[in-house]
């Protein structure tokens, strides 16, 4: 009986949907093959976390609270990774493909010796490690991995995963850490426009999108109309944050997040592969778009062809009745 | 400040590609820098420019990688060392940080930059493997650097918002593409990086540990990702398609 461990990331104050995905899964392939799911969360209020990690399955949940992790900073993280897998033993210590886990995940492997896969969508037990799946090639190809090792390492992209609860009476197991100040190899001087209210991309429910098309005052206008009307959160093609006319971590695509929404609203995207990389997971697209060969609109269920600024108005407008 | 940039030949993204079985086939087999790298390479002759001091970028790669040495080189970078291999290896991050660690074991350096990923794989691993591997301080996917009283001061995208970072010298850094646009080399920087030195390293001579030459991991093999199906187009008086899509959403798609 091996331990599969799953890494719990927390933003902006909530568990990421995203890690629960990835604890879902584990749990499942845990159950089916006789190993074991448990847990790992480090925050700054890590404790508060747990009982919501307890309804996935898990036989115990490893807490790391210290204050150092209020904002991610790479050298106490790793330190608190290496601990833990220290004391937990793990065959298969999977993560979220959140920016936090891509900055330290090469690092923990050679920190550990261990075979490491990144960012596939999926992942199951084979004899002697895992197998996996990972878009490569921008995302337009599928490649087969393996990963044969003593001790793996994954990391899964959002919305590969369904959640599934599975309530249990997990242990819980709080680890004694401390960082000294001295040990920072680096130093964070700030966090910018840190995200506060505004709803995390690569958990929302619902996602507009904004390009080239949509660049203008009028057109931003338009968007956050939309976007609130929903209760979407506001995305961007890479053309609007290179601009600078959109914040840089709004950027969705293979450079920017990848996103996996209930509903996508492309409005003014042609859709360059690098953006459709990003937003292909997305259960229900919706492009709008003047130009009817516009790429965009070969992954798009429904699909308007129009000017974006005659468009957007009705479209508000009946989404606003039917909301009531 | 000296910078090393490792950079990397991949296969464009951009071209056609087809899979027959399970294997890869590019027609046109073309290989470019990597945008990332690229991305590092431009940064690094900007603060050099700036504030001075030199850049070597370093290759792991075949013969025919030459050329984006060269690419390099034409960019503006100094100097170039070159880490031969046959090209046929079974590779993966692990081995690639191994080799570069070996390479770096007795260098001077202020700082390593590379591409925060590879275009063709986009695993991201090897930056923080290799700074790992050298003990060095480093922060991953930067889109933007600045010197600061010899420290780079480090812009990187996290998961909310911009962290700064100020790492002390010698440390690691990985690029993101959104922080500048790589020059496109000048007709004299592309003759005069024919005259640059690129030195040439047997890889038998870094003394990587046999081990840590295997792959931990493997690709099995490729297939064509299930496509979304193109849904339906409508076309017409804007106020009409509008409304209609959006009653869509509601009755049939059922995400209102």
């Amino acid at each position: 009986m091996s331990t599969i461990l799953t890494h719990i990331a927390i933003s902006d104050g909530k568990i990421k949907r995203s890690s629960l995905e990835v604890l879902s899964h584990c749990t499942q392939l845990a159950n089916d093959n006789g190993h074991q799911s448990e847990a790992v969360i480090i925050d700054a209020n890590a404790s508060q976390y747990v009982d919501d990690v307890k309804k996935y399955g898990v036989s115990k949940v490893y807490v790391i609270e210290d204050p150092i992790f209020k904002n991610h900073i790479n050298t106490p993280l790793l330190k608190a990774l290496t601990t833990v897998m220290e004391q937990a033993d793990p065959y298969i210590f999977a993560f979220a493909s959140t920016e936090g886990t891509k900055d330290i995940l090469g690092a923990l492997a050679a920190n550990q010796d261990a075979a490491v896969l990144s960012d596939v969508s999926e992942f199951n037990l084979i004899d002697g490690g895992i197998s996996a799946k990972r878009p490569v090639m921008a995302a337009k190809i599928l490649s087969s991995n393996e990963a044969k090792a003593d001790k793996i390492l994954v990391s899964v992209r959002s919305g590969s995963y369904e959640l599934a609860e599975n309530e249990t009476d997990g242990e819980v197991v709080n680890i004694d850490f401390s960082f000294n100040e001295s040990e920072l190899k680096a130093t964070l001087r700030e966090v910018i426009g840190a995200s506060g209210d505004k709803i995390d991309l690569s958990e929302a429910e619902a996602i507009v999108a904004a390009g080239r098309g949509a660049k203008d005052e009028e057109g931003q206008k338009l968007i956050n109309e939309l976007a609130e009307t929903l209760g979407a959160a506001i995305g961007a093609s890479r053309a609007l944050t290179e601009a600078g006319i959109m914040d840089p971590s709004l950027q969705i695509g293979q450079t920017g997040k990848v996103v996996s929404p209930q509903l996508y609203i492309a409005v003014g995207i042609s859709g360059a592969i690098q953006h459709v990389a990003g937003m292909t997971n997305s259960k229900v697209i919706v492009a709008i778009n003047k130009d009817p060969d516009a790429p965009i609109f070969d992954v798009a269920d429904y699909g308007i062809v129009g000017d974006l600024y005659k468009v957007l108005p009705p479209f508000i407008e009946e989404l606003k009745k039917i909301k009531g | 400040m000296k910078f090393y940039v490792c950079i990397k030949q991949v296969p464009d993204v951009n071209a056609p590609i087809q899979i027959k079985g399970e294997e890869l086939i590019q027609d046109t087999n073309r290989m470019i820098l990597n945008a990332y790298d690229a991305s590092a390479v431009e940064e690094a002759l900007v603060l050099t420019e700036k504030h001075g001091g030199e850049v070597e970028v370093v290759l792991i790669g075949p013969d025919k990688a030459k050329e984006t040495i060269r690419k390099a080189l034409a960019m503006g970078a100094q100097k170039a060392t070159h880490i031969q291999t046959s090209g046929d290896e079974n590779y993966d991050s692990s081995t690639y940080a191994s080799i570069l660690a070996s390479f770096f074991k007795d260098k001077e350096y202020d700082v390593i930059s590379c591409g925060k990923q590879s275009q063709d794989t986009d695993a991201g691993l090897t930056g923080s493997m290799l700074a790992e591997l050298l003990n060095l301080p480093y922060a991953t996917n930067a889109v933007g650097l600045e010197i600061e009283d010899n420290q780079l001061v480090v812009k990187r995208q996290g998961d909310t918002g911009q962290e700064m970072i100020a790492l002390p010298s010698p440390c690691l850094v990985t690029c993101s593409n959104d922080m500048n646009e790589p020059r496109i080399p000048s007709l004299k920087g592309i003759m005069q990086s024919k005259r640059k030195p690129m030195e040439a390293v047997e890889l038998s001579s870094l003394d990587v540990e046999e081990d840590n030459l295997a792959a931990k991991t493997t690709v099995t093999g490729y297939q064509e990702k299930p496509e979304r199906e193109a849904g339906k187009k409508f076309e017409g008086e804007p106020d009409d398609i509008a409304a209609e899509v959006a009653q869509l959403l509601d009755t049939e798609a059922n995400v209102i």
